[in-house]
């Protein structure tokens, strides 16, 4: 136990130390992120106590929805706490730069296994915790649960946090025993993507939505058994939902059995946890220190794409982003998340394919077009959500080589124009296909194609510089996961001067098309003053957006000359 | 050639370096030798472009980095402490993407980086992602790198740390035959009987100021000691504490 405390001190002093030793800027910026998350909590949970308040008005259908909805709540906490596990665990055993010192004291290795599960217990499970307690706390307070209730809400989710990293340690320990942690992390990371896209296409597909639409039941029965059909029976979850759902109706039931379960299930895997990295724990550690050689497959291909696109240019803007094509796509990480943002995109655009616009009581020449013009606003949001991932951290991801870039002769200037040029053209390329194809499936006029396809051809330049002047304001060089930029205070920064950019923007010319569209259906013609109205609309779009384009890259550019580590 | 006037850099008002004045001449391997937080890294950050001076200028080859640094980066070639490069890209690629940051077509360069990838030893792992490269290995491909398009002034912080005697052996070598063509070679290092071995010139700084500058033999004269550098140095930065900036 002394050793364990020991081991796990370091993380606790540098969170200390990290909070005694907040700037005043810093402590801003916790600040607003802490305001931030309290608001996201909020929302949460005003969402699920009008969602349970809606529920409970509701006679029979209500009682088993409000249930259904625990369950599904409960089973997906455990997903994403199992998930989670995986992904910490593979950094916490095998990957920290710490472990080498670690497993080089005279510490065993039960006693270091310990208290990187401690760490892996610690990271994966605080924020699925604490996003998960709104919704508690909203079905405590719509159904009148007493004290009991709380205090099963504790004794349910320690064991259930404690399975759920049990499991997700011993199959990253099972996983890293035949295969070397880096391929291990690489093939956790992909399995995990590829099923919660499948999970999401899945949802999506089955358009949960008709669950409101009794139209499309042939029976209240059939209606009725699709909500009804249970988790299984053999899931921790299950238990932990049916204890929960007994405290809060006050059940008089006893449910001893489920709680022997959860509890008894925790403390063997803990045991049979412990046994195993006895065993395999340190074969897997040493393994993951070996190098491994790149495979030949596939190598030419990115080389001879790249040396095609690049040719043209010179060769300084050639070497950059030659540099760039290769780092991203040879990056596990940048991948997973080119995948779960194509899953995006799909489901963006499978949502217009199934727009009842027939069924709709509004004329449907009015709401296609606009649903166009809100399109622009999306499909700005969409790309927002790409470049925060790709665009904001392009300028981090030099990481510590960023030292070659400053003593080269390449100005920076140059540099973060190249970065801006780099992601600009599939983005453009991107969004148009959104623009284009979404219209196309809302089939509007030609009038709406031109001013959305031309919008957000505009509105990309923004969005990118922005990634490229905020990412050079809010640089992080020393980051171990580029992931993790993205849902940095720099990032959230992005996202809120992205939304605003992409707001004026679609503000300023929603009045005159407006106008147009409307003088357009009711064959009317434009007076004058609209004319000049609708010009100098367009016109401030364009230089709002040359403004933006040129103060971010300003901005940039000043912080990133001034950047001293 | 290399010259310092008043060069200063403070971190929130503490001095890293102090007012710094010196000259190099063309053609001589420079030894910047002194304890660890001495200032040795901070000079060099500032001589290559990472960082900027709080005071005072950096010439080199006769052009003042604050206002032509592009200029002076051009013919500066630099070997960093620690070997960050850029992981996914495989050495090959590194050369050929240094070589475009100075503006030099890959394919001018092509025999070139077949010659230096030879010369250190890294054909065979040429075309290996650098994230599977040892800490030599991945020297060695900087110091290539920082040669590979003939720079006037060659800057370098602890050019030893990592390689094997046989890479050291030959880094020795490239410097003073680099030298003997006029180049200049300004190196930071802790290792003092490399900088007695190979340096015409050595500046011992501590606490951000030069302490005492010149040739081996000027600095035994100035301390009036007669061991070895090490002896010169423990002197000036352990035994007289109140040596003066010269």
């Amino acid at each position: 136990m002394r050793v364990f405390k020991i081991l796990i001190a370091p993380r606790f002093f540098g969170f200390v130390n990290e909070i005694k030793g907040n700037k005043a800027h810093r402590k801003i910026k916790s600040l607003i992120l802490i305001i931030a998350g309290i608001m996201l909590w909020l929302a949460l949970f005003l969402l699920f106590y009008r969602l349970l308040i809606y529920f409970s008005s509701q006679e029979l259908i209500g009682y088993i929805l409000a249930k259904r909805v625990l369950g599904m709540v409960i089973l997906m906490l455990f997903s994403i706490l199992i998930f989670s596990n995986i992904i910490t665990a593979l950094s916490n055993l095998y990957l920290s730069r710490d472990l080498e010192l670690c497993h080089s004291s005279p510490a065993t290795i039960i006693e270091i296994f310990f208290s990187r599960s401690f760490y892996t217990l610690m990271d994966s499970t605080w924020m699925p915790v604490i996003f998960g307690a709104p919704v508690l706390m909203a079905y405590g307070l719509v159904y009148h649960a007493g004290i009991n209730y709380y205090l099963n809400v504790l004794n349910v989710f320690i064991p259930l946090i404690l399975i759920s990293a049990s499991l997700g340690i011993m199959f990253v320990m099972i996983l890293v025993r035949f295969l070397p942690a880096q391929r291990a992390g690489n093939i956790v990371m992909f399995i995990s993507i590829i099923l919660i896209i499948m999970l999401y296409l899945l949802f999506r597909f089955l358009r949960p939505e008709k669950l409101v639409n009794p139209e499309v039941f042939t029976s209240i029965a059939q209606y009725l058994t699709e909500l009804k059909t249970p988790d299984s029976r053999y899931l921790p979850s299950y238990w932990a939902t049916s204890l929960l759902w007994a405290s809060l109706i006050k059940s008089q039931t006893s449910h001893i059995f489920n709680h022997l379960l959860l509890w008894s299930t925790a403390l063997s895997m803990i045991i049979i946890n412990t046994w195993l990295a006895g065993y395999i724990y340190f074969d897997g550690f040493s393994k993951s220190l070996e190098s491994r050689r790149r495979s030949s497959s596939g190598k030419k291909i990115l080389e001879t794409i790249v040396s095609v696109i690049t040719k043209p240019l010179a060769p300084n803007n050639k070497s950059l982003i030659s540099k760039e094509a290769y780092t991203f796509f040879r990056d596990n990480t940048q991948w997973t998340q080119l995948l779960l943002l194509a899953a995006l995109i799909i489901v963006y655009l499978y949502n217009f394919s199934v727009l009842p616009l027939e069924k709709s009581p509004i004329k449907s020449i009015y709401l296609q077009n606009a649903l166009s013009f809100l399109n622009i606003g999306m499909a700005g949001f969409v790309i927002s959500a790409l470049s925060v991932r790709f665009v904001f951290p392009s300028i981090s991801s030099e990481g510590k080589a960023f030292w070659i870039i400053l003593s080269s002769p390449l100005s920076l200037k140059r540099f973060l124009w190249c970065k801006f040029f780099a992601y600009l053209i599939p983005l453009a390329i991107i969004s148009e296909i959104l623009i284009v194809y979404s219209n196309y499936l809302l089939r509007v006029s030609g009038f709406m194609m031109i001013l959305s396809s031309t919008t957000i051809f505009f509105m990309v330049f923004g969005i990118v510089a922005l990634g490229v002047g905020l990412g050079s304001i809010y640089p992080n060089f020393e980051h171990e996961n580029i992931a993790n930029i993205a849902t940095s205070y720099g990032g959230f920064i992005y996202m809120v001067a992205s939304f605003i950019f992409i707001a004026i923007t679609v503000v300023v010319e929603a009045g005159p098309v407006y106008s147009i569209l409307k003088a357009r259906f009711k064959g009317e013609s434009i007076s004058d003053l609209q004319l000049i109205w609708i010009v100098c609309s367009f016109i401030f779009v364009i230089l709002f957006t040359i403004l933006t384009v040129k103060k971010s890259m300003s901005a940039g550019m000043k912080a990133i000359t001034n950047y001293e580590g | 050639m290399i010259k310092f006037e008043n060069l200063t850099k403070t971190f929130h008002g503490i001095p890293a370096v102090d007012n710094i004045n010196l000259s190099v001449p063309p053609g001589s391997v420079f030894g910047f030798i002194g304890p660890n937080g001495a200032g040795k890294t901070t000079t060099i950050k500032m001589m290559v472009g990472v960082l900027k001076p709080t005071k005072g200028n950096i010439f080199i080859n006769n052009m003042d980095m604050l206002k032509e640094a592009t200029r002076i980066k051009m013919s500066l070639g630099f070997i960093p402490d620690r070997p960050f490069l850029y992981e996914k890209l495989s050495g090959v690629e590194f050369l050929k993407f240094k070589a475009g940051l100075y503006g030099i077509a890959a394919n001018a360069i092509d025999k070139k980086i077949v010659d230096l990838l030879n010369i250190f030893e890294l054909t065979d792992w040429a075309d290996e992602l650098i994230e599977s490269y040892s800490h030599g290995m991945k020297q060695r491909l900087i110091i290539a790198s920082a040669i590979m398009h003939d720079p006037k002034v060659i800057i370098v912080d602890e050019p030893m740390v990592g390689l094997d005697p046989s890479g050291a052996k030959l880094v020795k070598e490239i410097f003073l035959d680099r030298t003997k063509k006029g180049d200049t070679v300004f190196m930071s290092t802790h290792t003092l009987s490399l900088a007695q071995e190979i340096c015409g010139l050595i500046a011992i700084v501590d606490k951000g100021r030069i302490l005492a500058c010149g040739t081996y033999e000027d600095l035994k004269h100035q301390t009036r000691t007669e061991g070895n550098l090490e002896s010169i140095f423990l002197r000036l930065t352990k035994g007289d504490k109140d040596s003066e900036g010269i």
